[in-house]
């Protein structure tokens, strides 16, 4: 009986979440579409107070949803609200940054991120993200946009098809991992008991690293939904270690982009702090959650909405 | 089993040093705007005044209006709108900060190949920090 109710319960909020994300993108139309010279009618702090409520929203969906809350920032902010896109890549990177260093210490503490793999990946991975930054900044506003919309639209495809492995399988660490000691352990609280891990294919995981802080540096885009394959399919870490190193990966590479913003004056306070407390707050709600709603359900329907922001950009970026 | 802690001491010092700095940072960045969108202090530029220009690209609104970018709010540290950004400039100086503080640990632990790897990690945030490559002020 008591099953039951929990069953219905879910399913209730499952619903009512689902209805609330399918209310998200329409809503934000209504918003997008009054007519502002982008700014104009709607008193700034009306556009704040959205900003909260928009981004409280996105951190409760991205924490149920398994994506980072910087992946859905910049494609969905940029297509609803009336800032240029130079702000919300600024704004998307502090978004990530902060997440990423609010969550790290415990994650350090309980040796599920480890310091010495990313700190391997995060050295190369940074100076690429710096260059990403610039020529993000340096280049015309519709050809961001126009890549920005691939490249979003090419992360929904991948989480749509991606399967993570909880505990790969490494039969031979290879020679570069070894020489800088990266391995671990650590305590499952899945399987209660202490997993020994270590990585493979490195060289090709540093150069996947490059590739990726370039891209977050140049869309200002958290790269949480690449970091955590890279780890755990290309490298073989444990799921939980790649994607607890991701997140401490994330605080280094985006902190020398936004370096970058900052010199540019691509940020300003006035967006980025509403966004950073919304998406903070939410993803605490959102953690309260994940165990009531049906997760699946939610990233279906969090990829099809990336998918439309994505093609969104790409419209924008055709001049459609 | 009893779960164990299997993080290492140069680990646990950096999550000691970045738990209180995110800390801080979220306390700073609450009051830094506060003081800033209710004119608790004077500011440089008003939020309407940028509400205005929000929808330019960076490098044109900051030729329409004055808001602090890179370093140049320096001796401006009275007003509002400073406020609310050296509050994030600090946010982004967090990780230095817990970089710098682990290099003492890994020579202690005579861990040659970490002491470089962080020390260059530190240089790279260090120089992105000063603007010399992105043209900052």
């Amino acid at each position: 009986m008591a099953a039951v109710t929990t069953r219905g319960i879910n399913l209730f909020l499952s619903s009512v979440f689902a209805g609330l994300l399918l209310l998200l993108p329409a809503a934000a139309f209504a918003v997008a579409s009054v007519p502002v010279h982008e700014g104009g009618q709607l008193a700034w702090w009306v556009w704040m107070l959205a900003l909260f409520v928009f981004t409280f929203l996105l951190g409760i969906i991205a924490v149920i949803a398994g994506v980072g809350g910087g992946v859905l920032f910049v494609p969905i902010v940029s297509s609803f609200f009336p800032f240029h896109l130079d702000f919300v890549r600024g704004a998307g990177l502090l978004v990530a940054l902060s997440g990423a260093l609010s969550a790290g210490a415990p994650l350090l503490r309980k040796g599920l991120a480890n310091l010495k793999l990313a700190l391997s990946m995060a050295l190369i991975g940074s100076i690429s993200s710096i260059v990403g930054a610039m020529v993000g900044l340096a280049m015309p506003e519709k050809t961001v946009q126009l890549l920005l919309g691939l490249t979003i639209m090419f992360i929904s495809f991948v989480m749509y098809r991606s399967k993570n492995s909880a505990y790969p399988k490494i039969d031979e660490p290879d020679a570069l991992s070894r020489a800088l000691k990266i391995y671990g352990i650590y305590y499952d609280e899945h399987l209660k008991k202490d997993i020994n891990w270590q990585i493979h294919r490195t060289p090709l995981g540093l150069a996947l690293f490059i590739l990726i802080g370039f891209m977050a540096g140049m869309f200002g885009l958290g790269a949480g939904f690449a970091n955590v394959p890279v780890f755990n399919l290309v490298l073989g870490a444990p799921l939980r270690v790649s994607v607890a190193t991701s997140v401490f990966v994330l605080s280094i590479n985006d902190t020398a982009a936004a370096w970058v913003y900052l010199h540019k004056g691509a940020v300003l306070p006035l967006i980025a702090v509403p966004s950073i407390a919304g998406m903070m707050l939410g993803t605490k709600i959102g953690a309260k959650l994940l165990t009531k709603i049906h997760t699946n359900m939610v990233r279906r329907i969090v990829i099809a909405l990336l998918a439309v922001a994505g093609l969104r950009a790409l419209f924008k970026g055709l001049g459609i | 089993m009893k779960e164990a802690v299997h993080a290492d001491r140069v680990q646990l010092t950096y999550a000691s040093v970045l738990g209180i700095a995110s800390t801080l940072g979220m306390i700073l960045i609450a009051a830094g705007y506060v003081l800033y969108v209710f004119e608790l202090l004077p500011s440089s530029a008003s939020a309407a005044d940028i509400a205005a220009h929000w929808h330019l690209r960076a490098s044109e609104l900051h030729h329409a209006v004055h808001v602090p970018s890179g370093w140049d709010w320096t001796g401006q540290l009275g007003r509002g709108d400073v406020l609310s950004y050296v509050s994030i400039i600090y946010l982004s100086a967090s990780t230095i900060f817990c970089l710098a503080f682990i290099v003492p640990a890994f020579i202690r632990e005579k861990d040659q190949i970490y002491t470089v790897i962080t020390i260059l990690q530190v240089c790279v945030l260090v120089f992105a920090a000063t603007g010399i490559i992105s043209g900052g002020h």
